[in-house]
């Protein structure tokens, strides 16, 4: 169990140490503190967005262990001592990730707003499945929804992209 | 949106989670993948005073065949778990392809079958499929365990035989004499979408004929339900199509269900006729899928 | 007509995509300043009623919370998006109109502590009867919403050209058909969201909008602020489709927190909020008759249209015209009646999306004109070749048109799809369907009344020549627009679009520009840079032939010079100028901007775009009239489930008829877009509030169905090669909203084909598939 000091108000307030990006970073949250909320507000990290806020449009997508997850949905709490990648831990340094390059090559977003979620559920299935079928793309990021593209250039970005992993 | 203060415990045992619910009583909820919980929680329709996470009992995180006896899936599995899972894959890609129908990719990485079962939606997905394969579940609380069929679990809409100190540890699934089995989700769309109406069906054919059955219908009654009057009928019948599309129509008169915003009751009780036809015509030619 | 461009025509990648692809480009909800607060509003919980106290006490000692305010609190100028109808006000004064309505707003420390505060708000209220559908809204004796709207009605539209009962009683043909629409909304993924604060008597809003400009004007009007005061700047937006048109009352409410507390506040919407908010498409009942001769051509035809506003009008008045102001356009018709009502009820109010007033009126008539042709043995796209306008022509109304193909798009959208080996020919279940359509390009005035021009541009260059800094306050919604101003600048500049910059999205940096509405920035604004572009041009060969003959290169007559060297006889082509007779002989536009420093100070160039005298006299012929015109068409082929309704929408092909294709990548996405929100609207998306209480019933994804990855088909994208629109600069015109329209019809008459059966109302869900193939097995037909 995670340290905690106890407020003025008597609500207790945990140490709690993520592993984000790779860096660990160690927050005093309350256990109502949402993940999405630790890596916007308390780390900054605000290419995670909240779009609904009750997992069924995907723009809070981040990797919890490797396997995408809805940000909006998990505690915080829950993730002490565990890995997350964000989008902003997709690129490596200066150069940009495949999955970035193909969604920029085929405009494989508009408004911008799903394309961090987007990002990082392709970089996932990419992760565990490098020739995906056409289908398996469409299933992967079927919990990212989209309003502007109609997913046409983003299925194209991916499947480019796993061509040229 | 936010969530209400609570207490957190993060139990490592599951007879420490079970002291922690009998101790707290009604004002404690056990948090696995949380997309359900949470959600509530959001939206106002749950405000647990106490959290007990499961998210430490890494002993029911496993799928395993048990040689002779059958398959146990961890309640801390999550559906992606079981899409994945080998086991399932080789003896049940059924269940496999039940836990892949549930709402999308990223709620598939945390919603437990746990979870899953002991919410007792009756649009749940997994839950006709067990049913169908006469799984059990094994509760264990501060009183020790004991082992219910899937059946007889649900007592109605968020309500199971489930005492509040009471966790589901696991789903067993036994060996049988069943050679397939197929579950049909109808949703409104074809991801993110609760099951307007859920069918699963378990046959055992032998040349061409079904010598048992077991159908399950989701969505379409307080808890999920198993159409017996169906089974009977389908019993030592030849599997022909007209035989299978006499069984949708006796299980279409066996569901009992309501009319909301997706779907009216009408639609859905023709919707069973529909899928139990489809689901056994599934099950018979092509195995466990 | 189509020249060889450097940057026109080229699918250069995004000006945003590195900040969009990597996490890194902010949206209003991320904004942070030292000392912020966070704020929400205060809703309504019933749907109609006299607010009769309003308790603040118990909040207002929550620890954290910073200020409440209520109608007492800010001005009571009524204001609306259009001033036919001021309407509205930032909070309820004497009543709530609908479940979701403004009461006020809160701000504190921490957003937990906002969320806590607003449970502690008691409102008091003498409830009053509410009305939900128009029907119920036009009753003798229904509850009256507002004094000014006698019966509810909130417009009427009268129009008539020709004569449409003589041309009837002509007609070989006659046929009525009723359609019904349904309450949809734009979706877009980020909730609206403000932030502002204050320095001394300025004052600074970030707002998640589509007009930086009408948020300026609004807010100052209401607040008594002079406009120079007040500067509204926005970070990217998460899309708009309409529905951030309209200033919200986080906007006003940011504003006013701010000022009261002297710190930064941030206010922002959750999604169900997004819903109340509203302003998404109206609910229209329709009924359609058109008499047309043997051969399928139209005589004559008769629309009347209802629309269920909601509580405010904002653009509902415009929408009212837009539902019938553009069928001439489309379609040759000489005689042309168009009835309209708007009502207004207790649900959010109904504005502007994609489209705006028109998708429903063309699902209507495109599945009309296919029962027409049908009755009379005539093929559905023969029926659209034998009516569709050509260029070059005067509606009805008095618009006129240029470029206008739409002949070219049905016929190549037949022969792209396989439709003559398709139609009919695919067996039960399998159909395929058309529709057309076709969008203003911009509209012909402003949504307030002023003389200002529509869009106004400039270009610096900086000081040694590197950069070229592109100045236009059209916003980029997502659409791409920052992206193709540049790239039409830069073409007219002669420089590289990639050593180019947008300063957009302030009304202090930046230029003049309406906004993101009725599709009109590429051309608008477009027109705007292009000739701020041409000036610094102008003054780049200007310069460089003082230099090129200071130089002693050049000496008259030098072979190819007939005189003395004039800029006339120089170009300027991605940063060289050079010329044009000897292109050896060349400088840098980086050298020659440079030394135009060194002699004259900042390089700038200037632009500015005024539709003029546009045509039509009649009243309303402001909404519909424009420069230019698109048209569009799409076929649709679906699978339709015979047993459980099910549709499954498989393949789609888009010819939009756009003028010049400013970037082919972006244009495409507009298309894939549109036809995707078309689609859902179509099968799966509709708005539902409890019939008793009008309380929002979905208001998440869950329930609101957006089309899912698995569930949105292929789309081919076709344009049309000889396409020229000489009203758009380069000649393009628009792609935006106009591919949004054919889709309902399309989709909706491949359903047709499919199963057999006429369905008249949206969305055409899986149950009303089955209950009409239910019903028509029970008739045995």
């Amino acid at each position: 169990m995670s340290s905690f000091v106890v407020d003025k108000d008597g609500i207790k307030r945990y140490a709690v140490t993520v592993n984000v990006n790779g860096s660990d970073y160690t927050k005093v949250i309350k256990a109502n503190t949402l993940l999405v909320n630790l890596l916007r507000d308390d780390l900054d990290l605000t290419g995670t967005k909240r779009g609904c806020e009750l997992g069924d449009c995907g723009c809070c997508t981040v990797m919890l262990d490797g396997n995408p997850v809805n940000a909006c949905l998990v505690l915080a709490i829950d993730c002490d001592g565990r890995e997350i990648t964000t989008i902003e831990g997709i690129q490596d340094g200066e150069d940009l990730d495949i999955v970035q390059e193909k969604f920029i090559e085929h405009a494989g977003f508009q408004c911008g707003f799903c394309t961090p979620g987007m990002i990082v559920s392709s970089r996932a299935l990419l992760n565990e499945n490098p020739s995906p079928t056409e289908y398996e793309v469409r299933e992967a990021i079927a919990g990212n929804l989209c309003r502007c593209t109609g997913y046409v250039n983003i299925v194209a970005a991916v499947l480019d992209a796993a061509e040229n992993l | 949106m936010y969530l209400p203060d609570f207490e957190y415990y993060a139990p490592d045992s599951i007879a420490e989670a079970c002291q922690l619910l009998s101790q707290f009583g009604a004002k404690a909820k056990v948090l696995a993948g949380g997309t359900d919980m949470v959600v509530k929680m959001k939206n106002e329709l749950l405000a647990p005073e106490v959290v007990v996470s499961v998210k430490n009992l890494e002993q029911l995180k496993k799928i395993e065949y048990v040689a002779g006896k059958g398959v146990c899936v961890g309640a801390l599995c999550t559906h992606n778990d079981l899409v994945k899972s080998d086991v399932l894959k080789e003896r049940y890609p059924s269940v496999a392809n039940a836990a892949r129908q549930m709402a999308n990719n990223q709620v598939r990485n945390r919603g437990t079958v746990g979870g899953n079962i002991s919410n007792a939606v009756p649009s749940a997905d997994l839950p006709p499929i067990f049913i169908a394969l006469n799984a059990t579940a094994k509760l264990v609380g501060t009183k020790g365990e004991r082992t219910v069929a899937m059946e007889d679990l649900f007592t109605g809409p968020g309500k199971t035989v489930m005492a509040q100190d009471e966790l589901i540890a696991e789903v067993f699934i036994p060996d049988q004499k069943m050679t397939g089995s197929n579950y049909i989700k109808f949703g409104l769309r074809k991801s993110g979408a609760l099951a307007v109406v859920g069918v699963a069906v378990a046959v055992q054919v032998e040349n061409g004929v079904i010598k048992d059955a077991r159908v399950a219908l989701g969505a379409v009654a307080a808890t999920p339900v198993r159409a017996k009057k169906t089974e009977e009928f389908l019993k030592g019948k030849n599997a022909t199509d007209d035989v299978l599309a006499e069984a949708g129509v006796i299980a279409s008169g066996e569901c009992k269900p309501i009319s909301d915003i997706r779907a009216s009751a009408e639609y859905r009780t023709d919707l069973v006729r529909i899928f139990t036809k489809r689901a056994l015509r599934k099950a018979v030619d092509e195995g466990h899928v | 007509m189509k020249q060889d461009y450097s940057y026109v025509g080229k699918s250069v990648d995004r000006n945003d995509s590195y900040g969009k692809t990597t996490g890194h480009a902010q949206y209003t909800a991320d904004l942070k300043f030292p000392g912020m607060l966070y704020g929400k509003l205060i809703r309504s919980t019933i749907a109609h009623g006299r607010i009769k106290s309003i308790d603040t006490s118990e909040a207002e000692k929550l620890n954290g919370v910073k200020a409440i305010i209520t109608a007492k609190d800010v001005p009571s100028m009524k204001w609306g998006l259009s001033p036919a109808r001021f309407d509205e006000n930032i909070f309820c004064i004497d009543k709530v109109r609908y479940h979701g309505d403004k009461i006020g707003a809160v701000c504190a420390v921490d957003e937990e502590t906002v969320y806590k505060a607003l449970k502690l708000i008691k409102v008091e209220y003498e409830e009053l009867p509410a009305v939900f559908t128009w029907q119920d809204a036009a009753k003798e004796g229904a509850p009256q919403i507002f004094e000014e709207y006698p019966g509810n009605l909130n417009t009427e539209i009268h129009h008539h050209f020709g004569d449409v009962d003589a041309a009837l009683k002509d007609a070989y043909y006659v046929r009525t058909d009723k359609f019904q629409g349904q309450r949809t909304y734009h979706a877009f993924i980020e909730n609206h969201a403000s932030a502002a604060y204050w320095d001394g008597d300025r004052a600074f809003l970030y707002s998640s909008c589509q007009s930086v400009h009408y948020v300026q004007y609004h807010l100052c009007r209401v607040l008594g602020m002079k406009m120079g005061n007040l500067t509204v700047r926005q970070t990217n937006v998460g899309a708009g489709f309409g529905g951030k048109l309209d200033p919200t009352g986080l906007d006003f409410a940011a504003v006013i927190l701010s000022k009261i507390t002297g710190q930064p506040v941030k206010m922002w919407y959750d999604h169900a909020e997004t819903f109340l908010n509203g302003r998404g498409r109206h609910p229209m009942t329709m009924e359609l008759t058109t008499g047309v001769d043997k051969n399928g051509k139209i005589l004559a035809h008769k629309f009347d249209c209802v629309l269920e506003g909601g509580a405010y009008t904002g653009l509902g008045i415009a929408s009212s015209y837009y539902a019938g102001s553009l069928l001439g356009v489309l379609y040759l018709i000489d005689n042309y009646k168009f009835d309209c009502r708007r009502y207004v009820t207790n649900l959010p109010p109904c504005g502007a999306q994609r489209g705006h007033g028109q998708p429903q009126p063309r699902f209507a008539f495109e599945h009309h004109i296919d029962l027409v042709g049908e009755a009379i043995g005539v093929d559905p796209i023969d029926m659209r070749l034998i009516n569709a306008r050509k260029g070059n022509s005067i509606t009805t109304a008095g618009y006129e048109v240029k470029s206008y193909n739409l002949v070219g798009a049905n016929k190549m959208a037949r022969d792209a799809s396989g439709w003559t080996e398709k139609r009919g020919k695919m067996g039960v279940g399998r159909g395929i369907g058309v529709g057309n359509g076709g969008f203003v390009t911009g509209a012909g005035f402003c949504q307030y009344r002023t003389d200002y021009p529509h869009s106004v541009g400039m270009v610096k260059i900086f000081d040694d020549g590197t950069r070229a800094y592109v100045y236009s306050n059209a916003v980029d919604i997502g659409q791409g627009s920052d992206t193709v101003l540049m790239q039409m600048a830069a073409e007219a500049m002669g420089y590289p679009y990639e050593r180019c910059q947008m300063v957009t999205g302030d009304t202090d940096l930046s230029t003049l520009d309406f906004g993101a509405y009725a599709s009109r920035q590429t051309l608008m604004a477009g027109w705007a840079v292009k000739r701020a572009g041409a000036e610094v041009k102008k003054k780049v060969l200007a310069k460089a032939c003082e230099m090129l003959k200071a130089s002693g290169r050049i000496k008259e007559g030098f072979g190819y010079l007939d005189g003395p060297l004039t800029p006339e006889d120089l170009d300027c082509v991605e940063g060289i100028v050079f010329v044009k007779q000897e292109p050896a002989v060349k400088l840098t536009f980086e050298e020659v901007a440079r030394k135009y420093f060194v002699d004259h100070g900042v390089l700038l160039g200037r632009g500015w775009y005024h539709p003029g005298k546009l045509g039509g006299n009649h009243k309303g012929a402001a909404v519909g009239t424009s420069p230019a015109y698109s048209s569009a068409t799409q076929v649709a082929e679906v699978q339709v489930d015979m047993e459980t309704g099910q549709i499954e929408c498989v393949d789609t092909w888009d010819v939009h008829d756009s003028g010049t294709i400013i970037n082919p990548k972006l244009f495409h996405g507009q298309v894939h877009g549109a036809f995707y929100m078309g689609v859902g609207e179509t099968i799966w998306e509709e708005v539902k509030f409890d019939k008793k209480t009008g309380k929002l019933l979905n208001g998440n994804f869950a329930e609101y169905r957006l089309p899912t990855a698995l569930d949105m088909p292929p789309v081919e994208s076709l344009t049309l090669d000889d396409s020229y629109e000489p009203n758009g600069p380069y000649g393009l015109k628009e792609v935006g909203e106009g591919a949004t329209t054919p889709t309902m019809g399309a989709v909706a008459n491949a359903i047709y084909d499919a199963m057999g059966v006429s369905m008249t109302e949206l969305p055409i869900t899986y149950e009303k598939v089955w209950r009409a193939l239910r019903d028509k097995k029970a008739s045995g037909k």
